[in-house]
């Protein structure tokens, strides 16, 4: 008996949509093993994901789960919390998705630190519309959008999140599935906005015309731009320059959840407490 | 969900109604179980192949890495696999070298 699978998909979709050697499947299959090893029952999981090839990981997986409006993941998935804030929320978006269209939303669900799970899966292009330049787009490639080359900087995801003020923050790649597993099942079990910023392959849209058109050449590539945190730390500024450190990058266990807060304002409304004044908050600028 | 199920004394087996051809497991093999065979019938003219299923050292790592769910290996209770030996891993490289397909003999 292999690892069942089966159990969480929607068997009549399969098999899926992703063209062949697609990172998404890999991360659908981490974030299944990941959900059961947190023990979470299928009932409580709602996925939320939204458009871009990312946006099919809702149908393929048989939690509740909402196919919403581009960009608009977390915008969804904070009402949806809000309502249940006993469910586990697990909100996937592409990097157009979460950085481009959805930027503002993404800023501002790591403001309020609402125990969302956030998973971006960032594969450095628009691959479901053909290859258009993204925000995560590395500078110099070519793309349908930009064909004498991207003169656009890059995003770090990960900083935008920490800056934002995400309370648990990493970066993993699909190369190492058990590693990744690892890192999910941390994020998951933590009490706050978890963000993880995935890199995929997508050799396809951007491999194909970026001299990287098969998957393992698409995937050794991105083997060769990240590292881990720790060793990350210990090069020089110059040597940092074109890495993407991995592993957990902020975990603050302290930082207060939203939906706890918003407890706070029923009992206030209902005249169980005082009314909520800036006593209540550590920092009051 | 038949295929889940290890059919008798078989270390790794495959789905081909879900395997995309991607070459990924072969690529990710360390004993050199796995090739890709001709398949007209696949959309990437290629399906992948146990050739070598004494070799399997039960790593997981084809499962884990396959993104269509397509690949499945037992569990080390159902099978006593091999240890990994020189030859597993010259015959490993040389699939590498031969673009994931099949060695001819």
């Amino acid at each position: 008996m292999a690892y069942n699978y089966d159990k969480y998909l929607r068997l009549e979709k399969m098999p899926t949509l992703w063209c062949w050697g697609c990172g998404d499947g890999v991360i659908l299959k981490s974030v299944i093993r990941a959900i059961e090893k947190c023990g979470w029952d299928q009932d409580d999981v709602c996925v939320v994901s939204g458009i871009g090839c990312s946006g099919r990981f809702s149908s393929y997986v048989d939690f509740n789960t909402v196919h919403t409006t581009h960009g608009r993941t977390v915008a969804f998935a904070t009402g949806i919390k809000l309502a249940n804030p006993d469910k586990h929320v697990i909100c996937v978006a592409g990097d157009g998705d979460a950085m481009a269209i959805g930027g503002n939303h993404t800023i501002h669900g790591c403001r309020r630190n609402i125990d969302i799970n956030m998973i971006m899966i960032n594969n450095f292009i628009y691959g479901l519309t053909n290859s258009q330049t993204s925000p995560t787009t590395p500078q110099g490639m070519w793309t349908v959008s930009q064909k004498a080359g991207n003169i656009d900087p890059t995003f770090d995801a990960c900083d935008v999140a920490i800056a934002s003020g995400a309370s648990f923050v990493a970066r993993e790649t699909m190369i190492n599935p058990k590693k990744l597993e690892k890192v999910l099942v941390k994020g998951f079990q933590h009490r706050g906005f978890s963000f993880f910023d995935i890199m995929s392959n997508c050799h396809i849209n951007l491999g194909r015309k970026n001299k990287m058109g098969t998957a393992m050449d698409n995937l050794e590539w991105i083997d060769k731009i990240t590292m881990p945190k720790n060793k990350y730390d210990k090069l020089s500024e110059e040597e940092q320059l074109n890495l993407f450190p991995t592993g957990v990058l902020k975990h603050d266990e302290n930082a207060r959840e939203y939906c706890d807060m918003y407890q706070e304002v029923i009992a206030a409304q209902q005249g169980k407490r005082d009314k909520i004044t800036q006593d209540d908050f550590e920092k009051k600028i | 969900m038949a295929h889940m199920e290890a059919p008798e004394n078989t270390p790794v087996w495959v789905d081909e109604d879900r395997c995309k051809a991607c070459d990924i497991c072969v690529s990710v093999c360390p004993a050199g179980v796995l090739a890709m065979r001709p398949e007209p019938s696949s959309t990437l003219g290629a399906m992948v192949e146990i050739i070598e299923p004494d070799s399997c050292i039960g790593c997981n790592d084809c499962e884990l890495n396959c993104p269509d769910f397509a690949i499945y290996v037992a569990e080390k209770s159902e099978y006593k696999f091999a240890k990994l030996t020189d030859e597993a891993k010259k015959r490993a490289q040389a699939i590498k070298d031969n673009n994931y397909r099949i060695l001819s003999a």
